[in-house]
């Protein structure tokens, strides 16, 4: 027993360091890193590229991976995005650094090579040498671990209580507000947070190595367990995160003396308990107080009172577009924009041929998938990071329904769908009431446990090949499947025009933007309406999913990983999550963009592509709206003044409406509201 | 203080909204304590306390965001304590919030259009999406119930605004056009003066007293403005520390000696000076 709980701590070490890490940037800076993983997994790639492609000696190398490396890339992360996310929305916030993780593992493939490495060294000397305390076989990794783990700790716990910056520190987390009053520089102390949490990534991710890999896929398991013990903490209490994710450790290891050492219970059960440990704590919450919600950290009552209300003049101009376009007729610029694209779109299966005919049909079938996210992300206002794994589940569900119970294509696809959908509103009913960072955690979870659970179980994976899926038989070529692809898309797209139009639009607009005025002053269901996107978005992931698995021939659970998940997500916010054109060219973009660049240029290019998807995700703290959104109303706007111009003649000029609303203009505006009152 | 049955309701009538003996604790803090009120028909009733007085505790009670630790409320006589705030709208509740509570992706107009669909078309929430309604237009009807609030309170020239864009006395106007079109009987107004200056808060009091006439709507409005108050209720309520010290109309409650010690402070004539001449500014502004 002794030898799993001393193999458990300094599982339960790694997973502290990593959740301290974490939690203390939340609380002082308000982020949420979503890259702690790719941050992990890149300093670890640069010291096994010094110590061991460079035979630099371990010493050497560590200082200067995470003690100047680390802190330097901290730095400049900090000044180049990190800083204008504090003044984003969690949504922002969470996918911008949901860019940073996508973006970071293929730039290490540029920058260190591509190749796989399953077992890296770690900071002690090799051959790793075994001490054996009390009979028990330690390792000097072990060791090691424990030693960083209690230094942390101390060096830590003393720094924050006996120190002047310290003390700015926690005065910070209090309120941002009243620090900054009292001489503090907020931005200094997060500067100086950032650097030491991407010092303390580096050393996780290295410290890790030797038993997880140097894999991203290691790495985010890591971040996963880490997140864990960090939402048991509730996001803010730094000495329940660290406990607990010691006890998540040694729980891992103690369970493993008790299961067959090679059995299928085994390899499902280890792996999972940091999300049974987050999904207990989230229900230990929510039977506790009924909902979780984030905690806004350096949020006093001077920081609500002087926190933005609206986002000025541009805020305003956009918010009028949006309203614009949706209250204008169906032939506005805008949708007469959207159905050239669309009809262009269109037009590919018949322009394309050959390799470039199979991008575009896969790149309809992510268009599809991704109308999930905008059903999901754009209509209902919840990020689910486990919409991937309802795509997984949907190929399952058509493989199995066609090949083994022996359905035709068709019902056995949209059956499938149907049959995913309930887990998808079982998760909706379960998440609804999280605050958004709890929302993208638990899902994210939820992804990772299916992953798990599911995708490993052989009757699906089958020995790795899969469950072969055939074609409905009139879509035999790839431009009839093509055409029949875009015809469901289209279906979609029209349905989502519709409710966006409709009443139910309008009350998802409303319960996007204020969940207590649609319920105490509209009365509206919001629960309810929450639970019927998540069905949509469920049902069109599960649906892509499915024709996915047709179009490729087989469903294989391992094509859909939670890690490619959140390519998909910062692909489409790239573009942009509430434009079904957007969606369309987002998928378009997964496929051909790669296609191009493994045409047209060398090897090593090929991981350029993922890198720009991360880079687009992380330009939503700059253009929150999407490029193609964004590109849409610039040219709109090149619309609008042409047309201006051309009704520049004075005499024919309409009259500014009176009572229109301009910047200061408001005493005014209301004034005149009361004088006709009264006259 | 039994005050459910202090307040004016005329005989055969019931209050529109009562709270009965309803207390509210956080912990070992009594944010409410055992506090009774009642807002009879086409009144409009003041609920007055200095900061921490239980005022906002004991609207979100009242509007069911809260559940009382003891106590009940009922509205039309039914008891409503365990009903959800989406089932006291239904029964004809509505609210506006301190800081207004908009939904920045609507325009003015859909903020009544929602509001008067949710009152006339429940259903239309879920069936428009299979029905194919988000390609055709509005009823008449209700073209014609939203054109004509819109005029009453003067936003038809800022109807197809975003509400992001508008100014914050607007935002008011159009938080009671959105609380107005769901057809409430009784109306809780959480600060409707807060942050508008001396003009832009006299055009709210008439538009409050044009609403009760016309509508027939009764009110309970919680308000620091104590001129306001004194100047607009038919009954007023005084909390402090979580407790009814008080309860009458304008006039007894201004001359209620435990008023002016808990509420006033204790330079009383100074104090009644600064009401009395606020008030007279109030009454001239809006005569």
């Amino acid at each position: 027993m002794l030898e799993y709980i001393l193999a458990g701590l300094a599982l339960g070490s790694i997973y502290a360091i990593a959740a301290a890490s974490i939690t203390v940037t939340y609380v002082s800076t308000g982020i949420l890193n979503f890259a702690f993983g790719s941050f992990a997994y890149f300093l670890a790639r640069v010291y096994y590229w010094l110590h061991t492609d460079h035979s630099w000696n371990i010493v050497e190398a560590a200082v200067v991976t995470l003690l100047v490396i680390a802190p330097m890339m901290g730095a400049v992360l900090y000044a180049l995005l990190l800083r204008h996310l504090r003044s984003r929305s969690a949504l922002i916030q969470i996918v911008a650094t949901i860019g940073l993780f996508v973006a970071l593992p293929p730039l290490a493939a540029i920058l260190f090579g591509n190749e796989t490495i399953n077992a890296a060294p770690g900071l002690a000397p090799e051959p790793v040498h075994v001490y054996h305390i009390f009979g028990k076989a330690v390792s000097m990794d072990q060791i090691i671990v424990y030693a960083f783990l209690v230094g942390i700790v101390v060096i830590g716990t003393g720094f924050l209580r006996f120190t002047d910056v310290g003390l700015r520190v926690r005065g910070l987390v209090s309120t941002r507000a009243l620090a900054s009053l009292s001489g503090i520089n907020p931005s200094a102390i997060s500067l100086s947070v950032w650097m030491i949490s991407t010092a303390l990534a580096g050393l996780t991710g290295v410290l890790a190595a030797p038993t997880n890999g140097l894999t991203t896929q290691g790495m985010t398991t890591l971040m996963a367990a880490a997140f864990a013990a960090v939402v048991a903490a509730r996001l803010r209490s730094l000495p329940v995160a660290v406990i607990v994710a010691l006890l998540m450790g040694v729980v891992t290891d103690v369970i493993q003396k008790y299961l067959p050492a090679s059995g299928t219970l085994a390899t499902a059960l280890v792996p999972s308990v940091p999300f049974v440990v987050l999904a207990l704590a989230l229900l230990f919450f929510y039977l506790r107080f009924g909902s979780v919600q984030d905690v806004v950290a350096g949020g006093g009552a001077l920081d609500a009172a002087i926190a933005p209300q609206g986002g000025g003049a541009t805020q305003a101009r956009k918010v009028q577009r949006a309203v614009r376009a949706k209250s204008n007729a169906l032939l506005s610029f805008r949708s007469v924009g959207s159905l050239v694209v669309l009809g262009v779109v269109a037009l590919l299966p018949v322009i394309m041929c050959g390799y470039w005919l199979t991008l575009v049909v896969a790149g309809f079938i992510y268009g599809l998938i991704f109308l999930s996210f905008t059903f999901a992300l754009g209509e209902g206002g919840f990020l689910w990071l486990s919409l991937i794994s309802f795509s997984g589940l949907g190929a399952i569900a058509t493989a199995q329904l066609e090949t083994v119970e022996g359905w035709p294509a068709l019902p056995a696809l949209l059956v499938g769908a149907l049959i995913v959908t309930p887990i998808g509103i079982l998760l909706g009913i379960l998440t609804i009431r999280f605050g958004e960072l709890y929302v993208a955690l638990a899902t994210l979870t939820f992804g990772l446990l299916v992953e798990t659970l599911i995708f490993t179980q052989n009757r699906f994976l089958q020995q790795g090949v899969g469950v072969s899926v055939t074609r409905p038989g009139w879509t035999a070529t790839d431009k009839s499947f093509a055409y029949f692809v875009l015809a469901i898309f289209l279906v979609v797209a029209i349905f989502l025009v519709n409710m966006r139009r409709s009443t139910t639009g309008l009350a998802l607009g409303a319960a996007r933007r204020s969940q207590a005025a649609s319920t105490s002053v509209l009365g509206l269901n919001v629960v309810g309406l929450k639970v019927l996107i998540s069905a949509l978005a469920t049902f069109v992931a599960a649906l892509g999913g499915g024709l996915l698995a047709m179009y490729s021939g087989t469903a294989l659970p391992t094509d859909f990983p939670t890690f490619t998940g959140l390519v998909w997500l910062a692909v489409l916010v790239t573009v942009g999550v509430r434009s079904i054109v957007a969606a369309s060219i987002a998928g378009l973009a997964f496929t051909i963009v790669p296609g191009l660049f493994q045409t047209y240029l060398s090897g090593t290019w090929g991981n350029v592509p993922s890198v720009l998807f991360g880079l687009g995700a992380i330009g939503l703290a700059i253009d929150p709206d999407g490029s193609v959104t964004s590109m849409a109303r610039r040219l709109e706007d090149l619309f609008s003044k042409i047309m201006s111009r051309r009704d520049a003649d004075p005499d024919s000029r309409p009259e500014r409406p009176e009572g229109s609303v301009s910047r200061g203009a408001g005493v005014t505006a209301l004034a005149g509201a009361g004088r006709k009152g009264r006259s | 203080m039994t005050a459910a049955t202090s307040a004016r309701t005329e005989p055969g009538e019931i209050d529109r909204l009562t709270a009965d003996g309803v207390t509210m604790r956080f912990g070992g803090i009594v944010a409410c304590n055992n506090v009774s009120l009642a807002v009879p028909p086409r009144s409009i009733v003041g609920l007055i306390g200095p900061n921490g007085a239980g005022k906002s505790t004991l609207f979100s009670v009242l509007s069911g965001l809260r559940r009382p630790t003891n106590g009940h409320v009922h509205m039309g006589g039914d008891d409503v304590t365990k009903s959800s705030p989406q089932a006291r709208v239904r029964r004809g509740l509505g609210r506006t919030f301190q800081h207004p509570e908009l939904f920045t992706e609507l325009s003015v107009r859909e903020h009544l259009v929602i509001a008067d669909r949710v009152r006339h078309g429940t259903r239309r929430v879920w069936t428009d999406i299979v029905t194919w309604r988000g390609f055709r237009p509005g009823s008449a009807e209700e073209d014609q119930r939203v054109d004509t609030l819109m005029d009453s309170l003067d936003l038809t020239r800022v109807a197809h605004s975003p509400v992001g864009a508008l100014p914050l006395g607007m935002m008011r106007l159009v938080e009671l056009g959105r609380a107005l079109a769901a057809e409430p009987s009784v109306l809780l107004l959480d600060e409707p003066s807060s942050g508008l200056d001396t003009q832009e808060t006299a055009d709210v009091v008439e538009v409050l007293r044009r609403v009760v006439a016309e509508r027939g709507v009764s009110m309970l409005l919680v308000e620091h403005d104590v001129a306001l108050v004194m100047g607009l209720c038919d009954y007023i309520y005084v909390l402090d520390f979580g407790a009814l010290i008080a309860a009458g109309t304008p006039d007894e409650v201004r001359n209620d000696p435990a008023v002016r010690a808990a509420y006033l402070g204790t330079d009383t004539e100074e104090l009644e000076e600064a009401i009395d001449r606020s008030s007279a500014d109030l009454d001239e502004e809006t005569v």
